[in-house]
């Protein structure tokens, strides 16, 4: 298997480079994200991004059409499906956010209707996963089965080791991608695979799908929401969460229709015209997520909405993070 | 492939002043009617740049498609203000509709609220155009008052006398002209008291006259198959992406509107 020396890392992005824009982890004054690579911009800490990769295939606010209004309404001047995206690869990828990607894909590609924008920067990606040796505090990624030394949905794995990287292509797109490093990589020197890293948090999402289904009116929801700010933190920076609003730029005679990032944590998500809401308060809102993360997106499409990366343990302002809240569902008596 | 948020451009054909707070719209496009949607089916209308929202198509000729429409928020205020000839963006259909082949030979009992005909006007006016597909229509329907009433001349001309079809008005409170029936739809419904036997209910409705009719529906014996209503939701899509219409695992936009009430009890009480 290919061999990546630690310091051969600079040429192997530089080749990576070389096909397509280049996302790497970086730290910024106000915590880590993807960014564009620049000689010596990368930097790897344990555990993910704080920011998610899913601006890159969702992004914060995208145009959809531009309008022009003319004496009688607006005629679309504009609408265009996204011309094929420009190619990007987004390097450094975490086992968790590899598979919070596919959770998106079931959302955009799978569910009935196809999301032309979402496919085309799909498929004009190549998502470059990078082994996890050790996980920060908020880890707990293996509560959802994950392995943190694979990551099965990405082109090409690539495994810290003494020295350097393992370095795997898992699909014919990451082929491609590490024939053009060849010069790059060296072979493999005899290595022992090594274990798995040790994870501070014990989270397990064992039966919570089936016990959950069964607790929709559970008093435990009475409590649970109270501390919630609403805030909407933990949507934004969640990696799965994909939830968004469609809005109007008017620019005058002419003006362009837009998505951008919503969060069920805000009223007015399903605030109605005629002022009905049926998730009128933060129980409401607090359930709905977590129910979605953990029992509705299990029945609707087979997978978790949470895949342990712990951003919301991490950023939620109140601790009403995911994992205290498997915890407490676990610990509650069904019995109402 | 086409980008599935971007709406066709259609023309205000013809508006209908229901109520003093509904209108119905008659829609065209260049090419006539923009689609040929299953009774009970949703479409997304737009102007631009005030917004865009799903609406039920309460109708639908040869030619065009009809929306009645009340007025209750920035979308629906702007729509009032249009006039004929004004462009609408729309974009559908979606959702399932009513289950038109499952109801064939059944007899059909309607029971609307308010502006809650516009869904069961599409279904009602669909099996008196395959009448022989279906049984007897009994259509309940009430508003606050006689002003209120939508579709008057189909309520008090065509569907009376159309065969097999009884129609029954009832208002909250009456005017000096008003004949007909003063009471809540619930109480007339059991006043009514159709039999269970080969029948489906049908009803859509303000959510407290909902909750009374479910309650009516039950007491006189219909089963949780034998009841059908159609629900409402904020959407921002309808394809099923944006979030916001779930009702546990079902997207209202995608799975719905039209649930029957065994569905609906199988699903979080949460509209």
């Amino acid at each position: 298997m290919p061999w990546l020396k630690d310091e051969a890392m600079p040429a192997f992005l530089a080749a990576l480079q070389s096909q397509g824009r280049l996302w790497v982890p970086v730290e910024e004054e106000w915590g880590s994200c993807l960014a564009v690579w620049e000689e010596k911009s990368l930097r790897l800490t344990p555990g993910p991004t704080l920011l998610a990769a899913k601006g890159l295939f969702l992004p914060q606010t995208e145009k959809l059409f531009h309008y022009r209004v003319e004496a009688e309404g607006a005629v679309i001047s504009e609408s265009e499906p996204p011309a094929a995206a420009a190619r990007q690869i987004v390097f450094g990828l975490r086992p968790c956010d590899v598979a919070a990607v596919a959770v998106m894909d079931k959302v955009f590609l799978d569910g009935g209707y196809v999301d032309c924008a979402y496919r085309a920067r799909r498929e004009a990606s190549a998502l470059v996963a990078l082994a996890c040796r050790e996980a920060a505090p908020t880890c707990f990624c293996r509560a959802f089965g994950l392995d943190p030394l694979a990551a099965p949905g990405a082109d090409v794995l690539l495994l810290p080791l003494e020295g350097g990287y393992l370095v795997r292509a898992q699909t014919a797109k990451g082929e491609e991608l590490l024939a053009q490093a060849q010069g790059v990589l060296a072979q493999e020197p005899a290595l022992d695979w090594p274990a798995p890293p040790a994870f501070l948090l014990e989270v397990t999402a064992a039966g919570v799908p089936a016990k959950l289904a069964a607790m929709f009116d559970h008093p435990l929801w009475d409590n649970l929401y109270q501390k919630c700010l609403g805030c909407g933190i933990c949507t934004y920076l969640c990696p799965t969460c994909y939830c968004f609003d469609v809005q109007s730029a008017d620019r005058g005679t002419e003006g362009y229709r837009y998505r951008c990032w919503d969060s069920c944590m805000f009223p007015e998500y399903t605030l109605m015209a005629g002022g009905h809401n049926p998730r009128p308060t933060k129980k409401e809102r607090v359930r709905n997520r977590f129910l979605h993360k953990l029992c509705y997106l299990p029945e609707r499409f087979g997978v978790f909405g949470c895949v342990g990366c712990g951003r919301c343990l991490l950023k939620c302002p109140v601790n009403l993070d995911i994992a205290a809240v498997l915890k407490k569902v676990q610990e509650v008596g069904t019995h109402v | 492939m086409s980008n599935p948020y971007v709406p066709v451009i259609a023309r205000i054909e013809r508006i209908i002043e229901e109520t003093p707070d509904v209108k119905t719209f008659h829609l065209v496009t260049a090419a006539g009617k923009p689609f040929a949607p299953r009774p009970g089916q949703l479409a997304m209308l737009s102007l631009l740049p005030v917004g865009e929202g799903m609406f039920s198509v309460s109708g639908q000729g040869e030619a065009h498609l009809e929306f009645a429409i009340k007025k209750v928020g920035q979308l629906t205020t702007a729509l009032h203000e249009a006039e004929v000839g004004q462009a609408v963006g729309i974009r559908g259909p979606y959702g399932n509709g009513f289950p038109v082949e499952e109801l064939q030979g059944k007899d059909l009992v309607f029971i609307g609220g308010g502006i809650g005909l516009a869904p069961l006007r599409s279904l009602i006016n669909y099996c008196l155009a395959h009448r022989p597909d279906y049984g007897e229509l009994l259509i309940i329907y009430g508003a606050r008052t006689p002003a209120d009433l939508v579709f008057k001349e189909e309520l008090f001309r065509h569907w009376p006398q159309a065969p097999g079809t009884a129609v029954h008005v009832t208002v909250d409170a009456g005017d000096a002209g008003w004949q007909g029936p003063v009471g809540l739809v619930p109480a007339l419904l059991e006043q009514l008291n159709p039999r269970p036997q080969g029948k489906v209910a049908i009803t859509c409705g303000p959510p407290v006259m909902i909750k009374f009719v479910l309650q009516a529906l039950e007491r006189m014996g219909y089963r949780d198959d034998q009841v059908i209503t159609t629900l409402e939701r904020r959407m921002k899509c309808g394809l099923g992406k944006c979030g916001r219409c779930n009702l546990g695992s079902k997207y209202v936009c995608l799975d719905g509107p039209v649930f029957t009430l065994g569905q609906l009890k199988a699903l979080p009480a949460e509209y």
